[in-house]
């Protein structure tokens, strides 16, 4: 008979584990692994008018949520709210623990704190943007107090969120002061810009907006070297400057062949090589991009022409979309023309040509942007995907300003004229400062435009309260479509938004079994 | 009485008595009692039926009285002769006189008090399957065997008497008295017994793991005594795979496509001309018959028994060969088996060593069956495969590979498993009465697995495989097991002893590595430029090791009177490494009683009943089956959890702990009753049982998710699981012919009665429905919406509830709207179905004519729901499919109001949304079947014939395997389940996309000299 005590020999203990140097910094890796996933930063795109996915299952069917017939049973409910919890717990447990180790240098131990407090920032944002008032873990809860914690109010979680972004600034260094092999980290200019968002969202704190987005615009110094990466695609598909580029505030990283991302499997042109297409650009999303000369196609003068849809636009577009008759650059440098339109592609059979039938584009479009021509196998790609980049701050002032009555064309200058010569307009009416018109639009336009695919289209809509507006109706695709309806444009989802209640989700009908403390969200009582 | 040469009183001089007790074969009887009439003086006699008895010399003139159960008692008076030779005969009232394995031993069938089946050899020999399960199925009542697909050399889910659990509900097994044998690897040819211990009367032997029931496996043996004699047994068919599914036409599948558009508001994409020009076109073969062709099957076996007066042997082996039903290169499962069974008696010491190798190989193409049949299944008729010049098609509806590449040129997964059993018995008979065993044994299982994906290019595009992966693996595990026990028997008069007492030991380790690389090169899948190691799917032993032990103490005391009454009590304490010290020994008792009412004076008198026995037993048993080192919190480091400066860093996740883990526990009652009819031509067992298992080892379901981390197993959960068993022999003998039918029925019925601490529910979703655990209810069973007809106008839709913010038109599906609020949500959601069969059946006839024989074996389920999803049930599934099939094409029109599925419609469409989206019971069918499982026709040539050429037994057989079903599902095999043992409720309902049912047509024969 051997001994009845036999200990696994391939983990650590609670008892040894935090001592370790090299485990905190793995237990720091893990928490920021656990920061966002590609899933939820390409399909929430679904969620908006910017996407339509036929197939979303994978991604707990945000199609349904966009359709407006759903229940508080949706597994995306679920899923969201339990992916933000778990980065929540792997915080707190840090927090709680970090402390037993002795042999780290105390800034090193600070500036970790500084971090983890961002990233339980960041999901503690995300679930108040989602569901509103939310249960909120300041430190790690036992299992008995999970079944009993109510949701704090919207404000006190606001409050929480602002007040540990601000700490969090304090805590860390710029992303100047950090070693490159530190690129990546967490820095203080992600804890303004962060903080600038959150109270953008609020849509009543734009003085506040203005202040933090000027520490990034004009003090530099203090806060972090910031510009405009030179090149709009290079930003999403250049492998260098996807990593390196000082545009980049916060962004998710990947490593090459090692840490990957493929959901472009399901974007790309089914000729580039996708599998199927789960995730479309919509017309509409297309017909928000203006013409060279900064006016929107329904304006007067664009010289937009319903017969040349695609040409004389916003360069950003062809950045961005794949459109009938597209020119694919393949990854060997080579090209190919992308036949969408039905009964056009000489190669038989066509596979991206539109069909109601096959695994084609449901709206006739392709993506191009995060097209990785490095990838791997089946679109294996380790590019970045940028979570906040310095032109969403000048979007952010931009628009801050605006709502402030103070858009001058000093401020334009700084921000939506560089934005448009970065993305290729030379045009000076497309680059000079209105003299009229509504600017409001045209910021939301330009932030839209430049702003595709990268998940932030449906949190706009939510705080411009438009998508009672913009989600009820079809979602449509290219014209293609039965000339009869909707004047041959294709219509791929319906689409419905109750302002009454779906500006919030409702909590998961299951949490709400389990923990009799939270209620549920207006109208969706079951 | 004299011994240990104490002296005695000189009056008493002794006698010798010695002699042999025969059966009315002439065969020796070991173990039959030998007793003085009136006295306590007796014997038993030994496994040569010999005796000896030492008595006082004023014995003469008193009876000796011989006896053995199942046979009629005889009297002798001692006289002068000091050898007293008899012949005892089989009493024909008593039927219940074979011998039935049990726990550590062996029973005299009339004396078994507990639920014990026990399967022979014959109901195994001839079926033509790989795998002893597959033999077993429909073989004892609750026995239930089901499987989840019937690729070659797939698992077999095995469990007794239903679902107890929430977790494994697998039992264990006990091979040649080694427990945790892997069955799947065992050659059926070399079976000799397969005992299932149903009850805690039979089961608490093995304690901790024994609430599953157990399934003790006895392995063929030589015979002392025995000339040589080489038999071979073999078979050879073909299986043909059962195809239900069938596409519409392609021009037929443009029409309703149009159809279902039309039905959508939407423009129909097929013109009359481009109908017109499919049919002329003609149908393609993109269907899964085009991947699926006939595949031979063969089964050998050669062995050779024998044995002097001192010792025997048994030399088995065997090939078993199951080929793929997937065209391209000859996939399929490989199996040889080498056992070796060597007995020598020495003096009072018996040694059994028995040696079992077992190389099995299976090789299949590299992607998952599943996928393959999706993807056959979700393209029209309209399609090829391959063109004219041979190249691999793609098409707008499929996705960028062809499956028919894959199978052909996609690579392959092969494994390669050794397994060695070895295992020494030695048992000394201390004396007459006392014998020692020890067994040491042990299984050592080598697996190594290597996986090659090849690249294949499509045209005009797609690709499959440009990964290029290769991987390697390596499984290593070892079970070495330790027991000692001490049997004593004693009769004394009518009283009959047998104490059992023992202690056991057991050790598992297990270990692998992989080693994965993408991106090889293209021909020979080696490194080359590009090349990568792939770091989370390679892995070394250290972070791939288990390691656990269990030792035990268990005993037995058995005790009879006058042969006619019954008591039995076992017990086992079991203390398991998987649980903390504290928590970590468990005692397992049970007791069981038997009446045999038919010795009474009172139903002597009566001839209809022949013999009549009553049991019962009550006990408790256990269950252990999680995963090792639960009850510490622990923290593990990973490789590429992020990226700093594009390099890759590891992360360390953590696992909640629970201290408290500890076993599960059952309570089983049992009780039931063995019959015999007809001067023994009809014999019939009853069996009920009820049995309660609580802190079922289950992750809590009260924890909302907010908590924000995983739960180790907690003994939380609880359930009732009760039901019966009924099986019945009838013998018909004539002098020209033998035929016997045999029926097995049973059921049962689990309620859950507690889940998690404070939760009564657990719901899942699986894609378009869901499960649902809940309280009070089976443990788990389907959930969604009940239909209620279809909507069939406007007047129907503006009064009908309807989920809220769909539009459904006439031929939409209509959900019941259970609380009556005027709208359909989820809280109209109930109950649609459970997944586990119910009023199992098995039905076996045989019959002997001259040279003849004929055996037929029908197996069913009386009741079982399945859901199924996917393009096989849902007409143009989820844009994934563009297909309709035959089945499919009943569906609403005004012309078919009651139609069995809704009226077409678009995807994305409101009313696709509500009729397919909604899980409801549209997904829903009836399962029930009955199988005609095995038929066997057989000629024996006749001995006078053979035995010129030195042939003792030639038998010839055509076999046929799966040969009709009847069920109201066709288009899917019935029988294929979704779930495995474990009962996980995220069974990705895949089962119509399943390998299929083989049915099997082949010869056998059957030579022995």
């Amino acid at each position: 008979c051997g001994p009845l005590d036999i200990a696994p020999v391939n983990r650590f203990t609670e008892l040894n584990f935090w001592t370790t140097s090299e485990n905190v910094d793995n237990a720091l890796n893990n928490i920021y692994s656990g920061m966002y996933t590609s899933t939820l930063y390409f399909y929430n795109e679904a969620l908006s008018d910017n996407a339509y996915t036929a197939q979303g299952s994978a991604a707990g069917n945000p199609e349904a949520i966009a359709s407006g017939s759903f229940t508080s049973t949706l597994p995306k409910f679920q899923n969201d709210w339990a992916f933000y919890y778990q980065g929540i717990k792997s915080c707190n447990i840090f927090l709680a623990n970090i402390d037993q180790n002795k042999t780290l240098p105390a800034e090193v131990l600070s500036r970790m704190k500084g971090e983890v407090r961002f990233v339980r920032a960041w999901h503690h944002f995300n679930l108040m943007k989602w569901y509103g008032d939310v249960p909120l873990l300041d430190r790690d809860l036992t299992p008995d107090e999970a079944k009993v914690i109510p949701r704090s109010p919207r404000a006190t979680v606001l409050k929480f969120i602002t007040d540990e972004l601000t700490a969090a600034e304090t805590l860390l260094p710029t992303k100047d002061a950090y070693s490159a092999a530190d690129n990546g980290r967490i820095s203080k200019g992600a804890a303004i810009a962060l903080h600038a968002r959150v109270l953008l969202y609020e849509g009543n704190r734009m003085a506040e907006v203005v202040t933090l987005c000027e520490k990034l615009i004009n003090d530099q110094a203090t806060n972090g070297q910031y510009g405009l990466a030179a090149n709009y695609s290079d930003l999403f598909s250049n492998a260098t400057v996807n990593k390196t580029s000082n545009e980049s505030i916060l962004a998710l990283q990947y490593v090459p062949g090692l840490r990957t991302w493929s959901e472009f499997f399901d974007f790309a042109p089914r000729s580039a090589g996708a599998r199927t297409n789960s995730l479309a650009p919509t017309q509409e999303l297309v017909n928000d991009y203006v013409t060279l000369n900064g006016k929107a196609i329904t304006e007067a003068g664009s010289g937009y022409s319903e017969s040349t849809p695609y040409a004389n636009r916003d360069p950003r577009l062809t950045a961005t979309v794949v459109y009938d008759q597209y020119v694919w650059r393949n990854a060997d440098g080579s090209t190919q023309i992308i036949y969408i339109k039905p009964g056009s592609d000489p190669v038989r059979p066509a596979l991206n040509e539109y069909t109601l039938n096959g695994q084609g584009s449901p709206t006739g479009y392709y993506w191009r942007k995060y097209y990785d021509p490095n990838s791997l196998a089946n679109f294996t790609s380790g590019l970045n995907l940028h979570l906040i980049r310095y032109a969403d701050v000048l979007l952010m002032y931009a628009e801050a300003k605006q709502s402030l009555g103070q858009l001058t064309a000093d401020v334009w200058n700084k921000t939506i004229r560089p934005l448009r010569q970065r993305a290729g307009f030379t045009n000076t009416e497309a680059l000079n400062f209105p003299a009229s018109g509504d600017l409001t639009q045209t910021i939301r336009r330009e932030r839209r435009a430049e702003l595709a695919l990268e998940g932030l289209r449906i949190d706009d809509i939510r705080r411009w309260k438009i998508a009672e507006t913009v989600l009820n109706g079809y979602a449509h695709g290219a014209k293609f479509g039965d000339p009869t309806v909707d004047n041959g444009y294709i219509r791929a989802q319906r689409r419905q938004f109750d302002p009454a209640k779906n500006y919030l989700w409702p909590l998961p009908a299951s949490e709400l079994n389990l923990n009799k403390a939270l209620t549920q969200n207006p109208g969706y009582q079951l | 009485l004299p011994s240990n040469g104490i002296p005695v009183s000189f009056a008493q001089v002794n006698i010798e008595l010695t002699g042999q007790v025969l059966d009315d074969q002439q065969k020796p009887l070991p173990g039959a009692t030998v007793s003085v009439v009136g006295t306590t003086q007796g014997t038993t006699t030994d496994e040569n039926g010999k005796y000896r008895l030492s008595l006082p010399d004023d014995y003469v003139g008193r009876s000796l009285a011989f006896s053995y159960i199942g046979f009629t008692s005889q009297t002798v008076v001692i006289g002068q002769e000091r050898t007293v030779n008899v012949t005892l005969k089989t009493d024909n009232s008593r039927s219940l006189n074979e011998v039935v394995v049990v726990g550590y031993g062996q029973q005299n069938k009339l004396s078994v008090t507990g639920a014990v089946d026990q399967i022979k050899a014959q109901s195994i020999e001839g079926k033509p399957v790989t795998n002893v399960l597959q033999a077993l199925q429909g073989e004892s009542p609750n026995l239930i065997i089901q499987q989840t697909n019937f690729t070659p050399g797939s698992g077999v889910n095995i469990n007794i008497r239903g679902l107890g659990t929430l977790g494994d509900n697998t039992p264990l097994i006990v091979i040649d008295g080694i427990i945790g044998g892997d069955i799947n690897l065992l050659n059926p040819n070399d079976i000799a017994s397969v005992s299932v211990l149903k009850d805690a009367g039979s089961a608490a032997i093995y304690g901790s793991r024994s609430a599953n029931g157990v399934l003790l496996i006895t392995t063929k043996g030589g015979k002392l005594n025995q000339k040589a004699t080489v038999t071979y047994n073999g078979s050879y068919g073909m299986q043909s795979p059962y195809v239900g599914l069938k596409k519409v036409s392609a021009w037929d599948n443009a029409y309703y496509k149009n159809l279902s558009l039309i039905n959508s508001g939407l423009p129909p994409i097929y013109t009359p001309d481009d109908i017109q020009a499919l049919r002329a076109q003609g149908n393609g073969d993109w269907e899964r018959q085009s991947i699926l062709q006939n595949a031979p099957q063969q089964l050998h076996n050669v062995s050779i028994t024998g044995g002097g007066a001192t010792s025997s042997y048994l030399i088995s082996a065997g090939l078993q060969d199951q080929r793929s039903n997937f065209i391209g290169p000859s996939y399929g499962y490989k199996k040889y088996n080498l056992r070796l069974n060597q007995l020598s008696v020495i003096g009072k010491l018996r040694v059994n060593t028995i040696l079992n190798y077992v190389k099995s190989q299976n090789k299949s193409h590299s992607n998952a069956d599943w996928v393959i049949f999706a993807d056959a299944d979700r393209v029209p008729l309209n399609y090829s495969f391959q063109d004219a010049a041979g190249n691999y098609l793609t098409n707008p509806v499929a996705s960028q590979y062809n499956v028919k590449s894959v199978l052909e040129q996609g690579g392959y997964y092969q494994s390669d498993n050794d397994q060695f059993f070895a295992n020494l018995n030695a048992a000394l008979s201390i004396t007459n009465d006392l014998k020692l065993t020890g067994i040491f044994g042990g299984t050592l299982n080598a697996n190594n697995a290597f996986f090659r994906r090849l690249q294949v290019n499509n045209y005009p595009t797609g690709v499959y495989g440009n990964d290029r992966t290769v991987y390697d693996n390596s499984f290593k595990n070892s079970l070495l097991n330790s027991q000692v026990f001490a049997d004593y028997t004693k009769r004394i008069g009518d009283h009959s002893f047998k104490v059992l007492l023992g202690a056991s030991d057991e050790y598992y380790r297990s270990n692998g590595f992989q080693l994965q690389k993408t991106l090889t090169d293209p021909a020979l899948g080696t490194p080359t430029t590009g090349t990568i190691l792939d770091p989370v799917n390679s892995y070394n032993s250290n972070t791939n090791t288990n390691e656990t032990r269990i030792s035990s103490v268990f005993g037995r005391v058995n005790y009879s009177f006058k042969d006619r009454y019954f008591l039995e009590g076992n017990f086992r304490q079991d203390g398991s490494s998987k649980f903390a010290a504290g928590r970590r020994w468990g005692f397992f008792p049970s007791i069981a009683g038997s009446w045999i009412l038919s010795e009474e004076s009172f139903m002597k008198a009566q001839n209809v009943v022949g013999s009549l026995k009553v049991r019962g037993s009550y006990g408790l048993v256990g269950n252990q089956n999680v995963n090792a080192y639960q009850y510490q919190t622990n923290y593990f480091n990973y490789a590429n959890a992020y990226g700093f400066n594009n390099t890759v860093v590891g992360g360390a996740g953590f696992s909640l702990g629970n201290p408290d883990l500890t076993w599960e526990k059952s309570a089983m009652l049992n009780v039931g009753a063995d019959a015999s009819f007809l001067q023994n031509k009809l014999t019939v067992s009853l069996d009920y049982f009820n049995k309660v298992t609580s802190d079922i080892l289950y992750s809590r379901q009260d924890i909302p998710l907010l908590f924000g981390a995983g739960f180790p197993d907690f003994n939380v959960a609880k359930v009732k699981n009760k039901g019966w068993e009924v099986s019945a022999t009838y013998n018909l003998n004539t002098n020209a012919t033998k035929q016997s039918f045999s029926v097995n029925l049973a059921d049962n019925q689990n309620t859950l009665l507690a889940l998690t601490y404070g939760s009564d529910q657990q719901i899942a979703n699986v894609d378009a429905f869901g499960f649902i655990r809940k309280v009070g209810q089976p443990i788990t069973q389907y959930w969604g919406y009940k239909t209620n007809g279809y909507f069939q106008n406007q007047a129907d839709i503006d009064n009908s509830p309807k989920p809220d913010g769909v539009l459904v038109g006439p031929g939409d599906i209509k959900f019941t709207d259970f609380n009556g609020d005027g709208k359909i949500d989820d809280s109209d959601k109930i109950v649609l179905g459970n997944p586990f069969p119910r009023y199992t059946f098995g039905f076996t006839y045989r019959l002997a004519v001259k040279g003849f024989d004929l055996n037929l074996f029908i197996q069913g389920v009386g009741k079982r729901d399945v859901m199924l999803r996917g393009e096989e049930v849902e007409p143009f599934h989820y844009n994934y499919g563009a297909t309709m099939y035959e089945h499919q094409t009943d569906f609403w029109t005004p012309d078919n109001p009651n139609a069995r599925y809704p009226r077409l419609a678009a995807i994305g469409s409101p009313s696709n949304t509500n009729n397919w989206r909604n899980g409801s019971d549209v997904y829903r069918y009836n399962a029930a079947y009955a199988r005609l499982k095995n038929v066997q026709l057989g000629y024996t040539l006749p001995g006078t014939l053979t035995q010129k050429v030195g042939v003792q037994r030639l038998r010839v057989s055509l076999i046929g395997q799966n040969l009709l079903t009847l069920s109201e599902l066709n288009f899917i095999d019935p029988e294929t389940s979704e779930f495995n043992n474990n009962l996980n409720l995220g069974a990705a309902s895949n089962s119509a996309r399943s390998y299929p049912l083989p049915v099997f047509y082949g010869f056998g024969l059957d030579l022995s000299f």
